[in-house]
């Protein structure tokens, strides 16, 4: 015991004599107290957010205590393998193990003083994290409103449960892979690859149906407590410790015995010997090579003289030597084989993730590869710079063979510029790997457009050049930070703080190193706009590289003189006047080509970091809010002409808009918003007026009638606006693009004060000095329903257009073709609705393919991008059907068109304009349906479908600017899809949709940023109106049957089709599914649509006894219980009086899930037993398994049956 | 072209005096540097071959300032350190090969006469295409000193290149080493006694940083002559003797102890006249400056006529 504990003593005292141990522990203090801080708002600029935890949950609180802590200590990995590695391994590092050895000390002594002495100092280490945390909550300069109570358990129960426990597992695995191997290298190789293996394996976990396994099969327990809170509310999360219960304890268990398990096994392998076990990867003796015999005669050979030269030439030689020796070094090495087998491994787990959407996946087309492959391996492909950036430099010092090399005449210049050659051809190996990767991945799933080119452009073109700057900063710091595991942290450091620049308020590209404004590829566009700003930003970082690379090469460490003196002094030395002229060549060129990026970011464009911005929104508000609510006039009628240049990116809107006094009162003046990516070439009124106000930086006008603008009269507003795009933002500027121009009505002028304009988030707010705001109005509200949710300033417009665009494309807008012609090598389209559309409306112009067919007398057509036709039928087919259940149903489609419209996939949306449907290139051109799998969902088709349902549910009755208006729109639109989805798919398929609403849905409360409301109340949130909506009205119709629903809805689209001001809103359309609704259910209308309700339905046990011959009697007990929700998911519990499913499943030959008996029971609150009879042998029992009902945990609503013997 | 050494001085962040103004001229031919271990002979070697910095003073070969040329030294310079690594996986002609073209022979057929010359003269032309790694210790060292030699240095540093070496080896060495020297400057740092007798012309004493002594060794040797005698005694007398005499060393022989008594005259008849070799003069040396195991005195520079 006494060997043990003077070996342990030991360990402990030399780390903590090691300046090492401090700067470790420094380095995450002060990691953990700029996090903390940062996400409490200490720094105006800084918007980190963390976690999803939404506006509401504390930064303090356990639960994002919590992820915080877990995160930061994933780095942790880092300093575990260095420490515990190191711990293991000094002794063969310096050579002394046969000193140790041949001590008279036992084996568990020896190990396990050692191996505890690391962890110690290691735990010590992790301390900084929670200290550094609670210090960094307990800065005065935190938001006030972000915190919680500080509670000592919440910053010390991460540390305890998860940090100890994961410190302990990777402890003992990299103390082993020291132990055994005798090298620090597995420790590097393995450090990267678990915590490689381990962010990449988090896109795989995401699958729902490993959870219990997943949960399980993470070693830092991550995945355990997020699948454990999955559903928590804000109270929950602000409240609740993180119990150590269920899969969470499982996998805490698991891990420490999987630690214990590989300190064991080491232990067994580990023995005192002079040569340790032969591994693949361990120090290897060479077989000695017989030496020839002493010779009697001292023998005089002649050397021949050689011409020796020091020039350029020789240079290039000795550059060309010293490469191919690094690259060797690097490549022909376990390591390097053992970490890209680990990629191509990851790379083939992440393969199949391409583009999954609702579970279905795309055609795996090569730009889809190439951004998820890229994307999984960058993380390696910056580990292997990282790493082997130091060991490059550091090569000739490890083998002890520097001093015969920097005595040579060899040029200082000469090994930093090799290995920067030799570490680029590495990674140009990786690109290559990819690339093999992604044509092997593609050819696997059947597909063969591989398009080479694209794949050259992608990964040598663009990523080749990223990787090769990163790779000169990582050896100029390696070269200048003497000490090898400091240049590692740093390298990384830098790295992260790269990638978080941006939410330290550093956003110009001009900063960040290696930066550019990013690049996304269409189909439609090919790299667009992206490439020239690529090229000077490259240009600029090349630049700096390259004086990077001469600081490298004077201060190059050559000999022995690593102290900061003596390198000064040589660096002095080495400056030689070409290396003066090429700096200031280098500085020169950094100067232009900063200053053309700068001219083009700054001066010809506006650049704004997000606090700016903010402070604009904030102004917009703070002056003129007072005038919210003034009467303005009405636009009734617009007349627009757009031109569209797709090559220079610009586009000129003119047009009038005619518009009317619908007030009681006189108007005297009109506020007018206009883009303030405009430049107003004209603006005048049909009468006169004059300009009080032009608030250019926002882009609002004040102008004043010089008579009074009375109730009834009508004038026009004539604009000329032009956008010029002119080089290149910080961020690019999308819309018009050479092929896929996508604008919209935003563009237009808009009159009144616009609450829009505003700053939504109440932390935000308050950092700005405002009081949270409402998000809408009241759902009663008169002023709201004075005015649409669309448009504030127009009720139903008048419209017709005239889109001119270049020869070889075709420009669309809402409206009927009336006239098209070609004049000065430019396409004009005359467009025109015959009937009143909402405010709203958009401009596209493509080089499009078009697809045609009908329905009656509805003209369809589908105007795609060349290539994209895989859904092109589906989604015609979509539309057709569409068009027959809603036009059956909810009566006659108002427009002879339906136009779907393909545009680049800057954006994944879709969205519904009168008879127009822009639809993203992302969602659903690519989809790769399997007509086959039952939980593949047709998403081309299901999208369209709800994209059609807009042209009823908001295009012929929209909701008012209140509370619940989107339930008119977008819950409708969902129902309406399900409708058309089950006539085409069938009832069986419905459910896995359903069943990812209603995750959706519950994930969606635990991120609410404000409060949760009911349905028929909500704000605009996605999560209710979308995931909620589609859940509850599939309920609806299941209890009181899809005739009696499409009834209701048909008598409120009566009464409210082009509903001018006041507007409808959900109350109105509530009455009508009232109505519908028997007296016996009413209780359904109010806990689906008028409040939160959730059930904790558990199906407890079931058991079943044969009766007669295939007849049994199935007993299901069943616990119930009912909650009413308040809007921070604070609950209360009500009684059950309930109409439920039951169900009852069996089993076909083929193992396929047969339904033996589904109905509704009346059920109760509390336990309770239902029995019932079923031909067929029972296997599962349950109740609501089709997740008609919001339960928070939907798991348990189904048993399997206990089938007991012969009955009574 | 002489190598000249001027007031070299370098002591390090730990307060350690590794060069205390070391002056030295040095001409072509083998010179050894002689001195115990610590007293800064590595640093001497290594501040010459371009690798450390001095504090003060200058040190020129011809007309190369060493410390601000360095570029042109290495020109010129073949280097052979006390301590180096290889690769273990490279074949030893590649990577001769590789250095050569690192020293400027750029030329594929010069570069390959000479490296096969070279590895034919160190004698490793059988084991030239084997790899680094299995290559004993003196094969090492003798691939060092092929490297060292490529390119025909003018200045030649050779860092303790015998410890460690088995008696065949360094009898190998050794042989080697006698035919540089005759166009170049060559310093043999070493604290083996017999290297330096054996092969160099020149030789000087450092210990702590300072040169004792410098000169011809033969010279050295003859100064001593006649001033050197032996005895054997017991085990228990030695202490008797060094009160009395001047013991310069004590040596076994056989099992019996053999001590050596620098006096100008028979000190008595029990002590026999012997012919003194250079070890006797490093120890009359490092003893008669004044230096003893404790205390420090006054250094005396002992400057045999050259």
């Amino acid at each position: 015991m006494s060997q043990f504990l003077s070996v342990f003593k030991f360990e402990v005292l030399y780390y903590a004599r090691r300046i090492s141990t401090y700067v470790y522990f420094g380095i995450f203090f002060g990691l953990s107290v700029l996090l903390m801080s940062a996400i409490g708002g200490a720094f105006d600029s800084v918007a980190v957010g963390f976690g999803g935890g939404g506006g509401n949950v504390a930064v303090n609180s356990p639960w994002a205590l919590f992820g915080l802590v877990a995160a930061l200590s994933l780095f942790g990995i880092i300093v575990t393998a260095a420490l515990l590695g190191h711990s293991a391994q000094r002794d063969f590092e310096t050579g002394s193990f046969p000193l140790f050895f041949t001590q008279p000390i036992n084996k568990a002594a020896f190990l396990g003083g050692r191996f505890l002495g690391g962890l110690v100092t290691n735990a010590f280490v992790f301390l900084a994290i929670p200290l550094g945390v609670w210090f960094g909550a307990l800065l005065p300069f935190l938001d006030a409103e972000r915190l919680g109570p500080h509670l000592a358990s919440s910053y010390l129960d991460p540390f305890i449960n998860l940090v100890l426990p994961n410190m302990f597992f990777t402890g003992a695995l990299f103390f082993g892979l020291a132990l055994i191997s005798r090298r620090m290298l597995p420790n590097y190789v393995g450090g990267a690859v678990l915590l490689i293996g381990y962010l990449i394996s988090g896109q795989l976990v995401a699958d729902m149906e490993n959870e219990f396994v997943a949960s399980l099969i993470d070693p830092f327990g991550g995945q355990a407590v997020t699948t454990l809170t999955k559903y928590w509310t804000v109270a929950e999360k602000n409240t609740l410790m993180i119990p150590v219960t269920g899969e969470y304890l499982y996998n805490r268990l698991l891990w420490i015995a999987v630690g214990f398990g590989i300190f064991a096994l080491c232990y067994k392998i580990f023995s005192f010997s002079h040569i340790g076990p032969s591994l693949p990867f361990g120090k290897k003796k060479q077989t000695p090579v017989p030496d020839a015999p002493v010779r009697r005669r001292v023998t005089r050979v002649e050397i021949p003289h050689a011409t020796r030269s020091f020039s350029g030439a020789a240079a290039v030689a000795q550059l060309s030597s010293m490469t191919q020796q690094a690259f060797r070094s690097v490549v022909r090495n376990v390591y390097f084989v053992a970490i890209v087998g680990a990629g191509l491994l990851f790379l083939g787990l992440s393969a199949p993730l391409v583009g999954e959407l609702y579970g279905t996946s795309t055609f795996p087309v090569t730009y889809e590869t190439l951004e998820v492959l890229e994307g999984s391996f960058s993380l390696f492909v910056l580990v292997l710079i990282a790493f082997y950036s130091g060991e490059l430099v550091w090569e000739e010092r490890d083998l002890k063979a520097d001093q015969l090399y920097d005595s040579t005449p060899m040029k200082t210049w000469i090994p930093f510029v090799s290995k920067l050659i030799a570490l680029s051809l590495t990674v140009g190996i990786l690109l290559t790997v990819i690339m093999f990767a992604g044509l092997v991945s593609q050819a696997a799933r059947g597909y063969f457009e591989f398009e080479i080119g694209l794949y050259i452009q992608t990964l040598f073109g663009l990523r080749w050049i990223d990787y090769i700057l990163l790779c000169v900063i990582a050896l100029l710091i390696h070269t200048l930070v003497n000490h090898k595991y400091m240049g590692h942290m740093l390298i990384i450091g830098l790295f992260v703080f790269t990638l978080f620049m941006g939410q330290l308020g550093m956003e110009h590209n001009l900063y960040r190193y290696g930066s550019d404004i990013g690049e996304t590829y269409s189909d439609m566009n090919s790299f667009g706009p992206f490439l020239g700003p690529f090229f000077w930003f490259k240009a600029y970082w090349g630049s700096v590289a390259v004086l990077f690379a001469f600081v490298s090469s004077l201060f190059w460490v050559r000999g022995l003189e690593g102290g900061g003196r003596f390198r000064f002094r040589i660096a002095k030395l080495r400056m030689s006047p070409k290396l003066l002229g090429a700096s200031a060549l280098a500085i020169g060129l950094v100067m232009a080509t900063g200053g053309f990026i700068f001219y083009n970011t700054n001066v010809l464009n506006e650049y704004r970091t997000s606090l700016q911005g903010e402070e604009l929104q904030a102004r917009y508000e703070r002056d003129y809010k007072q005038f919210e609510g003034m009467p303005m006039p009405r636009i009734v009628a617009v007349d627009v002409e757009v031109d569209i240049y797709p090559e220079e990116r610009d586009a000129d809107l003119r047009g009038v808009l005619t518009m009317t006094n619908k007030t009681d009162g006189a108007i005297d003046s009109v506020h007018v918003n206009l883009s303030s990516t405009l430049d107003v070439q004209a603006l005048d009124f049909g009468r006169s007026a004059q300009l009080v106000l032009n608030d250019e930086e926002l882009a609002y006008r004040i102008y004043e009638f010089d008579e009074p603008f009375l109730p009834g009269d009508t004038t026009t507003l004539t604009f000329d606006l032009t956008r010029q795009v002119d080089g290149f933002g910080n961020s690019a500027t999308l819309g018009v693009v050479s092929n896929g121009t996508f604008i919209n009505s935003g563009l237009m002028p808009s009159l009144g004060y616009n609450a829009n304009g505003e700053l939504g988030n109440d932390n935000v707010r308050r950092k700005h000095g405002f009081e949270p705001r409402d998000r809408v109005a009241a759902v009663d509200d008169s002023v709201g329903l004075s005015n649409n949710y669309i448009s504030s300033d127009a009720d139903w417009i008048d419209f017709k257009a005239l889109v001119s665009t270049v020869e070889d494309q075709i420009a669309i807008a809402p409206g009927y073709i009336q006239e098209e012609w070609v004049e000065d090598g430019r396409r004009y389209f005359r467009y025109e609705m015959d009937d009143p559309i909402l405010n709203f409306y958009s401009f596209l112009s493509a080089d499009w393919e078009v697809a045609t067919d009908t329905w009656n007398d509805v003209d369809i057509a589908v105007y795609y991008h060349e290539g994209h036709e895989y859904n092109v039928q589906r989604m015609i087919d979509g539309v057709k059907k569409s068009l027959a259940y809603f036009s059956a149903n909810w009566g006659e489609y108002q427009h002879q068109q339906v136009r779907i419209l393909e545009f680049p996939r800057y954006a994944s949306f879709a969205q519904s304009f009168p008879n127009t449907i822009p639809y993203s290139e992302a969602i659903g051109f690519i989809a790769d349906v399997d007509p086959d799998d039952p939980d593949d969902i047709d998403y081309p088709f299901y999208v369209t479908a709800h994209e059609v349902a807009h042209q009823w549910w908001a295009h012929q009755v929209i909701g008012g600017r209140v509370q619940g208006s989107t339930v008119l729109s977008e819950t409708m639109s969902q129902y309406s899809a399900l409708m058309v989805m089950e006539k085409e798919y069938g009832e069986e398929r419905m459910k896995s949709f359903l069943e990812y609403e209603m995750n959706s849905y519950l994930q969606g409360r635990s991120f609410e940023a404000k409060k949760e409301l009911p349905l028929i109340l909500n704000e605009n949130q996605g999560y209710i109106h979308y995931r909620k909506g589609s859940v509850i009205m599939y309920a609806l119709k299941d209890y009181i049957g899809e005739a009696a629903v499409n009834q209701a809805l048909s008598d409120f689209l009566d009464e409210t089709r082009y509903m001018g001001p006041p507007y409808p809103n959900s109350l109105m359309l509530l009455e009508h599914l009232r109505a519908a609704t028997p007296d016996s259910l009413a209780y359904i209308i109010e806990d689906m649509f008028e409040t939160i309700t959730l059930y904790e339905n558990r199906a407890v046990e079931a058991t079943a006894e044969e009766q007669a011959e295939g007849s049994y009697l199935v007993e299901l007990d069943l616990n119930l219980t009912k909650f009413r929700a308040d809007s921070l998911g604070n609950e209360s519990e009500i009684a059950i009086n309930d109409l439920v499913d039951i169900a009852v499943f069996g089993e076909d030959e083929d193992g396929e899930e047969t339904t033996l008996y589904l109905a509704k029971h009346w059920v109760t609150s509390g336990e309770q037993t239902i029995e019932i009879r079923v031909n067929g042998v029972p296997v599962q029992a349950g109740i609501d398994p089709r997740y008609k009902l919001v339960d928070r945990n939907k798991d348990d609503n189904v048993v399997d049956v206990t089938v007991g013997g012969e009955g009574s | 072209m002489e190598l000249r050494i001027e007031g070299l001085s370098k002591t390090y962040p730990n307060g350690v005096r590794a060069l205390d103004n070391v002056t030295l001229e040095v001409p072509q031919g083998m010179f050894g540097l002689l001195g115990p271990n610590g007293a800064g002979k590595s640093t001497l070697m290594r501040t010459l071959a371009t690798l450390q910095e001095p504090d003060t003073g200058s040190a020129h070969l011809g007309d190369i300032d060493i410390l601000t040329e360095k570029d042109r030294l290495r020109e010129t310079l073949g280097y052979l350190p006390q301590e180096f690594g290889l690769y273990p996986k490279v074949r030893a002609v590649d990577l001769l090969d590789h250095f050569a073209i690192l020293k400027g022979i750029t030329n594929k057929k010069e570069r390959k006469q000479v490296v096969d010359a070279l590895l034919e003269q160190t004698n490793l032309t059988d084991a030239r295409k084997r790899k680094l790694g299995g290559f004993s210790g003196g094969m090492r060292q003798r691939f060092g000193i092929a490297v060292a030699l490529l390119g025909d240095p003018k200045l030649i540093i050779v860092d303790e290149p015998t410890a460690g070496l088995d008696p065949e080896e360094r009898v190998r060495f050794l042989n080697l080493l006698s035919e540089l020297g005759e166009n170049s400057v060559v310093i043999l740092s070493t604290h083996i006694v017999d290297d330096v007798s054996e092969l160099c012309s020149r030789m000087a004493v450092i210990s702590r940083g300072q040169i004792l002594r410098k000169g011809d060794p033969a010279e050295a040797i003859n100064d001593l002559r006649g001033k050197i005698w032996k005895k054997s005694i017991a085990k228990d007398e030695i202490d008797a003797y060094s009160d009395r005499l001047n013991v310069i060393s004590t040596r076994l022989q056989a099992g019996s102890r053999v001590i050596h008594v620098q006096a100008d005259n028979q000190p008595d008849d029990s002590f026999a006249s012997v012919e003194p070799d250079l070890e006797d003069v490093y120890f009359t040396t490092m003893l008669g400056a004044g230096r003893s195991v404790d205390g420090e005195e006054a250094v005396q520079m002992v400057d045999s006529a050259s």
